[in-house]
């Protein structure tokens, strides 16, 4: 990283805080152990030396004729369940640090935008209405359209609302947030509007989707969100510097020479992208864009070169471990991840703040 | 066995990979489960989805087939024991597979689509069965379940009995001339729950000699207590969970809305269990005929 | 580019290049009365202060100075060409603008607040960034603030942050030779009394030593005595454009008095600076 410089010779650091690289690698590590857990988690058991076969076959190193069950189960079932887990928790940590800077306001989380609510309202109108609009829709084609409608519908509300923040030839940060708070009353309405009018199969269908579930999760789908959370992540990631800047706010930044407008675009376009993908195949996990952040900033500082990584990699742990509690506890049935979300990363959460309460 | 019958239905991407994978997949699932054994023999290792679907099993002696069941799965009391995969409709594909089941039997409620992909595409056969709240409904279950369970005999025995009691219980109701306007109560919220057309408590509610007094709408929507004066029904049907929620059925009369009915100058209430009530099972000739006698006698 | 009004400031080796010019300029608020018409020029190498009472258009003169607003008439030339064409990039290269307050969120140290006066550099990256940075905070005496969270200093340890994070952003001469400028926004304004001269000495330091073009609101007439070579006044009464002068010829006690409502006896300090004792009228 240019540019960081070290510490002036005899100079205190006051804050005890990880360095950039520390942090990162702390983060990988952090993933790489969820996701080891995670893979050896699972209602159907798989010994580790199972599992270690299982790997092997998939590589190709072990010339089999023949699929264990352990096999189909951890290749068809499990492993992309742990990929998706790891893009949606990528994403919606990304979403949540990106939202947080534009906002200058650790409060901050992707559903300001409106994406979440965009998604929940496009998927309850999939769910009701759509068999009137196409009744000859083929079951696996239904669940694509959902997923599809559910995307759409983030787009276009987080469109709404960016719309309905500009004025004076720029995008005014107080104005998204209250036509965020609007569209969000507005869509929540729609969403109640239409439980109301949904026959009870179609009740139960929308509560079991907005609750959240990595369940659904194929490799068509995994495909699909890791493609689009990558490039979120790649495109977010070189905001990092311009968000440092916007933090002394945004007239100071331009003096800077920061394209605000241009960042303020582009911050929304990703979160969009990435947390309507992800919403989409796996309906509403909370929390991870709002504690992500906020723990990262907590251990390694605000410089967003190291947040916006940082939350990326936090939020797929934590969504890895959730999701692994999530699909054993009550085994052979299975929590909804938001729940698990929750539940998890708050206990977390206030441990941290308690640990550097003398920091916030 | 494993020739899947529901294969054509889920062929979706990767089909041609997914029925290859399926056919190897099975030989190894069985080894797995009890070697040397001859598998036309075995019985096979069912999960049922579905309190009616349940009691079937049960009732063809099937039980020691049974792995896993619904959350709905409530009779016989022997159900309850057995391990819960959790809501129909929100099924885990690895809690599935984790009782090893050859065969997954369920209403079209069950799902997610994917999840049941996932579990067909392991070698074990789903059946689905249409819920269309008639008595081939019944009839469907009880096939299915002998069909998977390998109890066709007994099913068929099952099947007549059922029958000779459906006959009875139809010749009871049209037996007799009133029919008494009644509406199915869901449950209590600001507003009640109401039963319109298209829902099990609808098709019980006529197969009980009785008219529906909702029939402005379909499904289950919330009724003023305006509009509850204006149906006048003459006999209230709940579920005796419903009422029990409510605290007994002298603090179910004391709901506001139902002063102005007709059913609350007599009293007339009629509480039953509800998977007997509203399950479409073999229980449902017994449940009509409770039903019917007690509107009957309630409403004179 | 219309005739600009010679005045003493300007110097034979200085060219348009270098200088920030302000062509008929307007300045006020948009839907607001006209408050003053500037058409001067700035100089490098010296330090110009803007003086005047609250409410005259400083810091809006300052910020169309910046290219922040766009001039309700005329224009500002910035080394030949007109700020408001100027990218921000090129902009933010060629000058830094220290504003009265800035709230910075999150808990950024002094050092990263620093660092983000290096962004427009970002591209081109000089050999010394990391130098420059620490260099910077030495200069304005918070190196050893430098681990600290910046919300948590005094103001006047912020003010003397964001002044070192100003100074980054100009530290290293333009490949070009073009004038660099630094625009201060009441600098002095949270500062003790030691670092109000320590800081307005060393700016003017800077356009001494390094042809560096300084121009600072200030409020405190004797330190703009002291440290601004020029100045130009703003205030709502005085007839015609304004233009820049030699501080020590500009503030005369009658134009004190007239600008102010003050009375003011002048003094000299022991440098032979002159000063102003201040009473009420």
């Amino acid at each position: 990283m240019s540019g960081v410089a070290v510490a002036p010779p005899g100079a205190r650091w006051s804050l005890r805080r990880l360095s950039p690289r520390a942090a990162l690698l702390w983060g990988i590590a952090l993933v790489g152990l969820a996701f080891v857990w995670a893979s050896t988690r699972g209602a159907y058991a798989i010994a580790p030396a199972q599992l270690w076969q299982v790997l092997l076959q998939a590589v190709g190193a072990t010339p089999t004729t023949e699929q264990a069950p352990e096999y189909l189960v951890f290749i068809n079932i499990r492993l992309p369940r742990l990929l998706m887990g790891v893009a949606a928790g990528a994403g919606l940590g990304l979403a949540g640090a990106l939202m947080q800077g534009l906002f200058r306001n650790p409060l901050a989380d992707p559903g300001l935008v409106g994406v979440s609510s965009g998604a929940a309202l496009a998927a309850a109108v999939t769910i009701v209405l759509g068999m009137h609009w196409l009744p000859d829709m083929p079951r696996t084609l239904g669940s694509w359209a959902l997923v599809g409608m559910a995307f759409g519908g983030g787009l276009l509300v987080t469109a709404l609302i960016y719309a309905l923040a500009q004025a004076d030839g720029g995008t005014r940060m107080g104005l998204m947030l209250l036509a965020g708070v609007a569209v969000n009353a507005l869509a929540l309405a729609g969403l109640g509007y239409l439980n109301f009018i949904s026959t009870d199969e179609q009740l139960r269908n929308i509560q079991m989707w907005l609750l959240g579930s990595l369940g659904g999760a194929r490799w068509s789908a995994v495909a699909l969100v890791g493609t689009i959370v990558a490039a979120a992540c790649g495109l977010g990631l070189a905001l990092a510097r311009p968000l440092n800047a916007i933090a002394l706010g945004e007239a100071q930044a331009a003096l800077l020479g920061v394209p605000v407008e241009r960042t303020k675009r582009l911050a929304v376009l990703v979160t969009a992208l990435a947390v309507g993908a992800v919403t989409a195949a796996t309906g509403i996990i909370g929390f991870i864009g709002l504690v992500a952040p906020h723990w990262v900033r907590l251990v390694a500082g605000p410089d967003h070169r190291v947040v916006l990584p940082g939350s990326a990699l936090l939020g797929a742990a934590l969504v890895l471990a959730a999701d692994g509690v999530a699909r054993t506890i009550v085994q052979p049935a299975e929590l909804p991840l938001g729940v698990l979300t929750a539940f998890i990363g708050v206990p977390l959460f206030l441990a941290m703040l308690r640990q550097f309460r003398n920091k916030v | 066995m494993l020739r899947d019958p529901m294969a054509v239905q889920s062929w979706g991407p990767g089909g041609a990979r997914r029925l290859l994978l399926r056919g190897v997949a099975a030989l190894p699932l069985l080894s797995a489960m009890g070697s040397g054994a001859a598998w036309a023999a075995r019985p096979a290792r069912i999960v049922s989805l579905g309190g009616a679907l349940t009691e079937v099993v049960y009732l063809l002696g099937a039980q020691g087939q049974l792995v896993g069941t619904d959350t709905t799965s409530l009779f016989p009391e022997a159900a309850l024991k057995t391990a819960k995969v959790g809501y129909t409709r929100q099924l885990s594909a690895e809690g599935l597979l984790s009782l090893q089941p050859d065969a997954v039997v369920g209403t079209t409620e069950a799902g997610p689509p994917v999840v049941l992909d996932q579990v067909r595409s392991a070698g074990v056969r789903v059946e689905l069965v249409q819920a269309d709240h008639t008595w081939d409904e019944v009839r469907r279950k009880v096939a299915t379940v002998g069909r998977v369970a390998g109890r066709e005999r007994e099913a068929q025995a099952l099947q007549a009995d059922l029958d000779a009691q459906w006959a009875t219980v139809q010749k009871q109701v049209a037996a007799t001339t009133r029919r008494p306007r009644a509406i199915f109560i869901l449950s209590h919220g600001g507003s009640p729950m109401v039963a319109g057309t298209g829902t099990a408590a609808d098709a019980l509610i006529r197969f009980a000699g009785a008219t529906n007094a909702i029939t402005q709408f379909a499904g289950y929507r919330p009724l003023t207590a305006e509009a509850m004066a204006s149906a006048a029904p003459e006999v209230l049907l709940n579920s005796t969970q419903g009422i029990e929620a409510l605290g007994g059925e002298a603090a179910f009369w004391q709901r506001p809305e139902l002063a102005l009915t007709p059913a609350f100058r007599r009293k007339a209430l009629v509480a039953m269990e509800a998977s007997h009530l509203l399950g479409f099972g073999p229980r449902l000739p017994a449940a009509v005929r409770e039903l019917h006698t007690r509107t009957q006698a309630i409403t004179t | 580019m219309s005739a600009v009004a010679a005045s003493a400031n300007t110097t034979n080796t200085t060219t348009t290049a270098d200088l920030l010019v302000c062509d008929q300029l307007g300045v006020g608020v948009p839907g607001r009365p006209l408050l003053a018409t500037v058409h001067t020029q700035f100089v490098p190498g010296r330090v110009t202060a803007i003086l005047g009472p609250n409410g005259a258009g400083k810091s809006t003169l300052l910020a169309m100075l910046s290219g922040q607003r766009t001039p309700r008439s005329g224009h500002v030339w910035m080394g030949g060409q007109p700020v408001s064409g100027k990218g921000a990039q090129a902009l933010a290269r060629q000058r830094a603008v220290l504003p009265q307050d800035t709230v910075v969120a999150f808990d950024f140290t002094v050092q990263e607040v620093v660092e983000m006066g290096r962004f427009p550099h970002r591209q081109q990256p000089s050999h010394h960034e990391a130098r420059i940075v620490t260099e910077a905070m030495e200069a304005t005496g918070v190196a050893h603030l430098a681990g600290r969270s910046i919300n948590t200093l005094s103001g006047g340890e912020r003010a003397r942050s964001h002044l070192a994070r100003a100074l980054a952003q100009i530290w290293e001469p333009l490949p070009d030779g073009a004038t660099r400028w630094l625009l201060l926004d009441e600098p002095t304004a949270a500062l003790d009394l030691a670092h109000q001269h320590h800081t307005l000495a060393l700016v003017r330091r800077w356009a001494v030593e390094q042809g560096v073009g300084v121009v600072a609101v200030l409020h405190d007439l004797n330190l703009a005595l002291r440290y601004a070579h020029d100045s130009l006044l703003l205030a709502p009464g005085l007839a015609g454009p304004r233009s820049v002068h030699a501080t020590a010829h500009l503030l005369t006690p009658s134009t004190i008095a007239q600008v102010w409502g003050v009375h003011s006896t002048p003094v000299w300090a022991a440098d032979g600076v002159p000063q102003y004792l201040v009473a009420a009228q």
